[in-house]
């Protein structure tokens, strides 16, 4: 039998997120322990009359490619994810790692040119969904390696994963409907600003965010979701930012990351914990070291740090920057393989300041939008 | 830990089975179970300099699709697959399952349609294998439900396996080089046979093979391996037949099936379990009432039956037929969506005569082949 709340998610995913119509081709990549949820999908997109394709993970396959295989054999890209680029009308990803520390051991340079050779992939996926020709989404299967990177059990980490997605309540399609119109009206107002300053301990960095677009994240790419992003000036970046959250990025964990920019590009990088990582991320291209969105987390569901990505950038009172790729649909033009976002706690001492005026305090939009 | 015998498998897959070259594109297909298997492979390919990626299905889905699927998504093909399938240089089936009857109560006519549409996509990749386009093995990885099947637990069924593959030992290449010679010599033999006539209880048929070539299963297509098979002359099959074991199609089981062939065709059927599914199948299409192969079981590790085809097939002293398909290579032309193997044991009691002289005798050949034809069987590539 399964968790009612799998297939609340299911029910989201299918008929939210995606949105899945008669005839599309469905493409779900999943890890083997998502099998619950990939079977309720599995069932809700033939009931939409699409067609679903599920690819399982193998596990381990990626580590000993890096670690075994020549350059030509970690650039080269499978057939099925040409084809499914071109071809698939919805992408899924269902995230369920069974050991999110797996890649610790591989050399930081190959994880680089495995990322480098598969920037077109991405670079086209992104196309797609800009023209209207394909719908994405990232959620995540609770598992016993992210709830133990959460610091909690499996059964708490359940709770905290889909008390996130609003999934314990009665409508949750509704809500983030509701949620969603919060945060578009959130994006318009952030719209009138050119320049952000965001100010905390260990921060002091100057944004520039004039003529770009803000987008409300309401649970379509990202489940659960809860934030308005956009995509710098590519050039305007000034100053220090101290990551407060470690980051666990492509199978290991960075810890204390601190940058700084000049005229929009790191000139400056430290972290306690992956410094070496960090440093090949930095130089896994041009556009590596200059940032692709900056965004405020508006999530007040999810409070709790629980080092994973798609939960931590969303958490009420935070605001994360990706050093990478921008989103095009945000008018931001930063090109690179690498998308790696970075989160900082604003909840305490902190302080947003747009063109001068105060806008954002301790995790809260002061004049009551959000 | 890594099981080495797994170890042993995929390397002998990779290097032996498929002889993968750099570069070259290998997918490997199966459930998400075969997943220690599937990576075995995975990791021999790359040591090889090839290009390997993994097709894993989450099992349960297929069931699904046929329970609550429109007709038009379970005879849908995707278009990512005829990509794939003309991409490709290798393909590594792994057979694995987690519970064999999955499918025993799904919707006939719905389980045939899938399989019919399925067929155009196996169909265009045999195509590719017959030109030397592409390479193909299929294996499996041990599962409890397999071993469940077999009456035996996860360990014994294990060691079976790996005993019938030889890669409980120290250089299975090397004894799979060695089978590849000798089941030559026996294929280069049964050449120049015309006429083949089974005997044993409940049993009398005549298969023409004239003018057909017999093909040594050395383990290049299957791992285990260990057969001579041919596709009969299809229009020269007659008498009768009492198949032993059970029959097993689809994780369905047609229990001591009893054919009656005239002029190559299925004149009657009977089963005493399963009958009315072994009518549906020999209706599936014209073809399904035919002989598409006959063979010899040679792999003597493989002692017992195991409801499982891909072992059963080889079971030494055995002989099988299949209705349905045939194979290009061996000069056959029956074509169908069906392939179904059935089994007869002829251990026991059963002998074969090979236009008339008596060739095989209680579950193994009467003598050797003659040294001069292992030489003309080495030229075989």
């Amino acid at each position: 039998m399964a968790d009612a709340r799998v297939e609340r998610l299911a029910d989201v995913v299918v008929a939210y997120s995606t949105a899945v119509r008669p005839g599309d081709l469905v493409v779900i990549d999943a890890g083997p322990a998502a099998a619950p949820l990939v079977r309720e999908t599995y069932r809700r997109v033939l009931a939409a009359g699409g067609h679903p394709q599920v690819h399982s993970t193998l596990e381990g396959a990626l580590e000993t490619l890096l670690q075994e295989g020549g350059d030509d054999q970690v650039e080269w890209i499978s057939p099925a994810r040409i084809e499914e680029v071109e071809r698939a009308d919805v992408r899924i990803v269902f995230d369920a790692e069974t050991n999110t520390r797996t890649m610790t051991g591989v050399d930081p340079a190959r994880q680089a040119l495995a990322q480098r050779a598969r920037k077109h992939l991405g670079d086209r996926l992104f196309a797609r969904a800009a023209a209207g020709e394909l719908r994405w989404m990232v959620t995540l299967f609770p598992t016993h390696a992210a709830a133990q990177d959460a610091g909690m059990s499996l059964a708490e980490y359940e709770d905290f994963v889909y008390r996130a997605g609003f999934l314990e309540r009665d409508d949750p399609v509704g809500e983030w409907t509701a949620f969603g119109d919060r945060l578009a009206a959130l994006a318009e107002q952030l719209e009138t600003f050119s320049k952000l300053r965001i100010v905390a301990e260990g921060t002091d960095l100057t944004v520039g965010v004039g003529g770009r677009r803000w987008v409300a994240s309401r649970g379509r790419e990202n489940f659960p979701d809860g934030e308005v992003f956009t995509g710098p000036v590519e050039t305007a970046t000034e100053g220090t930012v101290r990551f407060t959250f470690p980051g666990s990025f492509q199978g290991r964990v960075v810890e204390g990351v601190e940058l700084r920019f000049e005229g929009g590009e790191v000139v400056d990088a430290s972290a306690r914990r992956g410094e070496p990582f960090l440093r090949e991320m930095l130089a896994v291209d041009e556009g590596a070291r200059r940032i692709g969105e900056f965004a405020f987390g508006m999530n007040d569901a999810v409070t709790e740090f629980t080092l994973n990505t798609l939960f931590d950038e969303k958490i009420g009172g935070t605001m994360h920057l990706a050093l990478g790729k921008a989103y095009p649909e945000t008018g931001g033009l930063n090109a690179s393989a690498l998308h790696w976002d970075l989160v900082c706690d604003l909840r305490r001492d902190s302080e947003v300041y747009a063109d001068g005026e105060l806008v954002y305090r301790d995790g809260r939009f002061v004049n009551g939008a959000g | 830990m890594r099981d080495p015998r797994i170890e042993q498998l995929g390397r002998l897959i990779a290097g032996y089975s498929l002889e993968l070259r750099e570069g070259q594109v290998v997918r490997i297909d199966g459930y998400d179970v075969a997943a220690p298997l599937a990576l075995a492979v995975y990791r021999a390919a790359v040591q090889a300099g090839a290009r390997p990626y993994a097709n894993l299905l989450f099992d349960g889905l297929h069931e699904l699709l046929l329970e609550e699927g429109t007709d038009e998504q379970i005879t849908f093909i995707s278009p990512v697959q005829w990509a794939e399938v003309e991409a490709i240089d290798a393909l590594v089936t792994i057979w694995s399952e987690t519970n064999t009857r999955s499918f025993s109560r799904a919707d006939e006519r719905k389980h045939g349609a899938f399989i019919a549409a399925h067929r155009q996509l196996s169909n265009r990749r045999w195509e590719r294998i017959a030109k030397g386009e592409m390479r193909w093995c299929g294996t499996l990885h041990a599962t409890n439900a397999h071993a469940q099947d077999a009456d035996m637990s996860l360990d014994e069924y294990e060691a079976f396996f790996h005993a019938a593959c030889h890669t409980d030992g120290p250089d299975p290449e090397a004894y799979w080089r060695s089978v590849a010679e000798s089941l030559g010599a026996r294929a280069a033999q049964l050449a120049s046979v015309r006429e083949l006539r089974i005997v044993g209880p409940d049993t009398d048929l005549t298969v023409g093979v004239d003018g057909r070539t017999w093909i040594a299963a050395d383990g290049r297509y299957n791992m285990p391996d260990g057969e001579v098979f041919t596709s009969p002359v299809e229009t020269e099959t007659s008498g009768e037949i009492r198949f032993s074991f059970p029959g097993v199609f689809n994780g369905r089981e047609v229990d001591d099936v009893r054919l009656r062939f005239e002029d190559g065709r299925v004149v009657k059927a009977e089963a005493s379990e399963g009958e009315a599914y072994l009518r549906e199948l020999l209706a599936l299409d014209d073809g399904a009432g035919a002989l598409g192969e006959v063979a010899f079981g040679l792999n003597y590790e493989l002692d017992r039956f195991t409801r499982n085809i891909l072992l059963d097939e080889k079971i030494g002293g055995t002989m099988h037929v299949a209705l349905g398909a045939a194979f290009a290579e061996a000069g056959g032309k029956n074509s169908s969506a069906l392939h179904w193997d059935l089994i007869c044991d002829l251990r026991a009691e059963g002998e074969v005569y090979a236009d008339g002289e008596l060739v095989w005798r209680n579950g193994a050949f009467v003598a050797d082949p003659e040294p001069a034809e292992v030489a003309v069987a080495g030229e075989r590539g």
